[in-house]
């Protein structure tokens, strides 16, 4: 069963450069928030974790995911149900079930689970010629349904993610000119409808990014004190522990969604560039083993997790300069938390996974 | 198969495109917010971080002609707490209390408001900000601040002026001069954070602080001190209730000297009366009297109304002019023009007025300056009563001849004298010389303005050697007179208008004497204005004596040869001590609670010193010791650090060492 080749293909490189980044992200959280709390220990544990999980996803061989991926999506839909109906609320959104003492967040599971099944549905069903509307059916239903149920949560930063990277996915395995006319004219309208269906915060956050000044000590604040501390870092920045916006709490939410703005501070456009990097590096590489993938289906594993990393990043880092909305999207291996941890370091997993087993056909 | 295969790397180069354009657009926009927008996200962090709090400008230096400093500012320490950083603000009250010697309850009640920081007092002495210091307090720091200090006390400080305590120029020099001197104060930074609470690291800091540009004076230390002393002198002397002394360089309007009396420290100005404070040279208007009637001879000279050797019938001493009757101090029958003004005749020059008639004489009052500003750059200057002509009736045509019925500043007089002096070109007088900047640049040099040609020179001349037989045997002045050089000048004695009566009063009177020396070429105008003086009313016996005084001082000072034979009898008077009684040196002033500073040199500490020592010491200070005994000193009077009384006999005594 185990085969030695799989040591020798191990990519070590890879896994270095995510540990390089997990480290710098805990170095940054450190200086966020040592003066208040030990939060960059426990993110140091997390990682521990994470370094288990990515072994562990490691020995699974990704093939066994095909037959595993409709049983792991029916599971993710229900507890999904489960988390309306049962749910932990806390600051009016509900997105925990406890199980046993551990509160899990489906949500994140489903980030997972619908690369898992669309690769599955992609890998067999994609054709030279493009899907269809009649053909898109299926791939969307399976994406719709997981997206509205987080969205009633509300969680539209997650709802909008497993969106794109379904979007993603589906775009790469082909879709007719035609079919993709019809899909922007039908997601303009779904999006203006969809305005009305906003709960406020969430009209408040884009209506305050398009104007921050609007309201620059309520919802624009985040932005307006985020885009502070970036820009005064300056093209060398200010020094590590020596960010007067992060140290002197200025900048809210610093050790979660806004830890890159207190980075960008204290090491200055020198350092976003060396960062931002690295982090191109990581999803670039995951295409690259998308490409060298030994089937489809690992090929599209790979391009999901890719997709899921590369959405995660930008629309973190758009938010967190002043380019995208607010939405609460964790920057992956930099954010403080648990979960994001977890699901960052099962994609990073499967991407090894995928690249160790490249030559086992 | 194959096709496919090779669209899916084509799809997946092309995403990767993707992925390196998003990641370019975020770069891009890092580089506008960090590198292209740094300096205005800069601003916006500072603004919401840091409390500044103003602190005291520094002031520029004062200096005289000579760079002696009038005016210095000084370092001093303000103490304040930051309220949040306290942690026993009871026990911390308490011991400050003590230290700063105030209440401690209001000391808790600074502390007990919800601010970051808070003065706890400004500009205290050096031993309280050494005794707060030795404290070590957590929350309590020091920051240094300037106080304005005048070294010489009261000496010039009508010109000088004075500051507030925030420190805003009040009078003088300090007032006109202000915003020139003024540096900016700068402010204390303190950081804080998002919940406005001051940051335990980084202490407060001054940012955005400059001195002021320093000024250099027309005015001579020690010509002042002579001015000042004469003056004083001179007017306990006549029991007096005030005067003025001013000196002007007549070649080119520079103020040499400008004293006021009562004078007062500015170091302690609330110990003085605000009258006391004002500078009269300037402010105070009076009548004139005698000393008019050289601009009146000069108009009618320079009109050739009248000949140098014509005759001026004047009336035995009672004259009837528009019903009123003006009197001659003694009666007089023929005077020539040189004579009416040698006896100061009033009867002689309002027929010299009459001759002249009034939109003439106006004239020639207006060109010389009278009833207009002498345009000097101090504050406050008035420009006293010059009736227009179409108000003057006959006997007013008679007065204003005299002096009288009109009201001139001193600066007035001095200026217009100043102008016959200078073969009738009148100057701009003015007192700051130069502005100099931070780094040594002259921002501004004052080069000195002729305002008009007033009259012909060979006038001037003529007016000159009028004055100058006024202090020839039988004249007014002789009490002018200075022993080794030719002096003119002219005496005056008005009466004062009774404030109650409003008719002239039968016993107050203005003393006047202004004159120039040395007739050749002359090196400085001197006027003396002594107000109601008791004993010695004329100009001739109590003003003419300051003159005298004076200018055999500054003659000597200036270092002019004197080219006239000295009576028989009478050596050159010694040059008097005219190195300025200098305060201590600068360190910080004496007493910041408005005691004020005693004038004068205090005693050195000679104990243990040689002979020679000591000596180099009492040089540098001016002043004579007498030693008795050899070898170190082991006694001495006054004690150490006692001012030094003006006269007093100043003792050391000798021991060997054992």
């Amino acid at each position: 069963m185990f085969d030695r080749r799989l040591v020798t293909s191990f990519n070590w490189a890879f896994f270095l450069l995510v540990i390089i980044v997990s480290l710098v992200g805990i170095a940054n959280l450190y200086s966020a928030t040592s003066s208040w709390s030990a939060i960059y220990l426990r993110q140091l544990y997390w990682l521990g974790i994470g370094i288990v999980i990515v072994t562990v996803v490691c020995l699974i061989d990704y093939r066994h995911l095909e037959y595993l991926s409709l049983p792991f999506y029916g599971c993710s839909i229900l507890l999904l149900i489960a988390v309306l109906l049962f749910g932990k609320t806390s600051m009016g959104a509900t997105r925990w079930i406890s199980l046993g003492g551990f509160n899990i967040q489906p949500s994140e599971i489903m980030k997972i689970v619908i690369i898992i099944i669309l690769a599955r549905y992609f890998s067999e069903n994609a054709h030279f010629l493009g899907f269809t509307l009649r053909e898109l059916f299926v791939p969307g239903l399976i994406l719709c349904v997981p997206a509205l149920l987080i969205m009633k949560q509300p969680d539209l930063g997650t709802a909008i993610l497993v969106l794109f990277i379904g979007g993603t996915m589906a775009l790469f395995s082909g879709i007719r000119r035609v079919t993709m006319f019809v899909l922007a004219i039908f997601g303009m309208f779904t999006a203006i409808g969809g305005w009305f269906l906003l709960h406020d915060y969430q009209k408040r956050r884009i209506m305050t990014f398009l104007n921050p000044e609007r309201d620059p000590l309520g919802a624009g604040y985040h932005i307006i004190q985020s885009k502070i501390a970036v820009g005064s870092g300056g093209l060398t920045g200010l020094g590590f522990m020596k960010g007067t916006q992060s140290q002197l709490s200025f900048l809210p939410e610093r050790h979660t969604d806004f830890a890159f703005s207190v980075f960008a501070e204290e090491w200055g456009f020198l350092g976003c560039l060396i960062l931002l990097l690295l982090y191109l590096l990581i999803v670039v590489w995951g295409l690259n083993i998308a490409m060298r993938a030994g089937d489809r289906f690992g090929m599209y594993l790979a391009l999901g997790v890719s997709a899921m990393l590369f959405w995660h990043i930008v629309v973190n880092l758009g938010m967190v300069i002043g380019l995208l909305p607010v939405v609460g999207v964790p920057l992956p291996l930099f954010s403080y938390g648990g979960t994001s941890m977890i699901t960052t370091m099962i994609g990073v997993g499967l991407l090894l996974n995928v690249s160790m087993r490249r030559f086992m056909f | 198969m194959k096709e496919l295969e090779k669209g899916v790397s084509i799809r997946i180069r092309l995403m990767a495109g993707l992925f390196i354009v998003a990641f370019l657009l975020i770069g891009l926009r890092a580089f506008e917010l960090q590198v292209m927008q740094e300096q205005e996200w800069d601003e916006l962090a500072e603004r919401q971080h840091q409390k500044t709090i103003p602190l005291t400008p520094q002031r520029g230096t004062i200096f005289d002609c000579n760079g002696e400093e009038l005016a210095v500012s000084v370092d001093v320490d303000s103490i304040y707490a930051e309220p949040r950083r306290i942690a026993d603000k009871t026990l911390a009250s308490e011991r400050l209390s003590k230290a700063l010697n105030t209440s401690s309850k209001s000391l808790q009640a600074k502390f007990a408001r919800n601010s970051n920081f808070v003065w706890l007092k400004r500009q205290v002495n050096p031993r309280q900000s050494e005794q707060v210091r030795s404290l070590d307090l957590e929350g309590i720091g020091s920051i240094k601040e300037h106080r304005r200090f005048y070294p010489n006390s009261s000496l010039a400080a009508h010109l000088v002026g004075f500051t507030g305590l925030d420190p805003k120029g009040l009078e003088g020099i300090e007032l006109a001069y202000d915003k020139v001197i003024l540096g900016r104060g700068g402010y204390l930074v303190m950081e804080r954070d998002a919940l406005g609470r001051g940051m335990v690291s980084g202490d407060p800091h001054v940012e955005g602080a400059t001195p002021g540009h320093d000024l250099y004076l027309t005015v001579d230390k020690n010509l002042q001190y002579i001015a000042e002393r004469e003056l004083t002198k001179g007017i306990k002397e006549a029991q007096a209730k005030s005067g003025t002394v001013i000196a002007i360089e007549p070649s080119t309007g520079r103020v040499l000297a400008m004293a006021s009396y009562p004078e007062y420290n500015p170091n302690a100005i609330n110990r003085h009366k605000p009258n006391d404070w004002r500078n009269r040279a300037i402010c105070d208007t009076f009548e004139p009297g005698s000393t008019f009637k050289i601009f009146l001879m000069a108009a009618a000279l320079n009109e050739a109304v009248l000949s140098t050797d014509q005759l001026f019938y004047c009336e035995n001493g009672s004259y009837r002019v528009g019903g009123k009757i003006v009197h001659d101090h003694k009666p007089y029958k023929y005077l020539t023009p040189a004579q009416i003004i040698k006896y100061s005749s009033n009867i002689g020059s309002a027929k010299i007025g009459k001759l002249l008639e009034r939109e003439t004489y106006y004239k020639y009052i207006s060109d010389f300056g009278f009833g207009r500003k002498t345009g000097i750059d101090l504050p406050g200057e008035t420009i006293g009563l010059v009736r227009t002509p179409d108000k003057w009736f006959e006997i007013d045509l008679a007065a204003i001849s005299f002096g009288q019925g009109i009201s001139v500043t001193p600066l007035q007089l001095a200026s217009a004298t100043a102008a016959i002096a200078n073969e009738g070109y009148l100057m701009e007088p003015f007192v700051v010389e130069r502005v100099i900047d931070g780094h040594g640049h002259a921002v501004l040099k004052k080069q000195p303005k002729v305002i008009r040609k007033v009259i012909s020179r060979d006038v001037a001349h003529l007016i000159t050697r009028m004055m100058e037989r006024t202090t020839e045997e039988g004249g007014t002045a002789t009490n002018a007179k200075v022993p080794g050089y030719r002096v003119a000048g002219k005496t005056g004695t008005a009466q004062k208008v009774d404030p109650i009566t409003g008719s002239y009063s039968s016993d107050k009177r203005v003393a006047s004497f202004v004159g120039f020396a040395p007739v050749e070429s002359p090196r400085i105008v001197v006027l003396v204005v002594v107000d109601e003086p008791q004993k010695g009313i004329y100009g001739g016996l109590t003003a003419a004596p300051i003159f005298s005084n004076i200018v055999s001082q500054a003659m000597q000072y200036l270092k002019v040869a004197p080219n006239q034979p000295l009576p028989k009898n009478e050596a050159l008077p010694p040059l008097r001590q005219t190195t300025v009684k200098v305060s201590e040196p600068i360190r910080y002033p004496q007493n910041f609670d408005g005691e004020e500073s005693k004038a004068g040199p205090r005693m050195p500490n000679f104990h243990g010193l040689s002979y020679r020592q000591v000596l180099e010491q009492m040089a540098r200070l001016d002043l004579n010791v007498s030693f008795s005994g050899h070898g170190r000193v082991i006694e001495q009077s006054p004690a150490p650090g006692v001012a030094i009384p003006y006269g007093a006999k100043i003792w050391v005594r000798m021991m060997p060492p054992s």
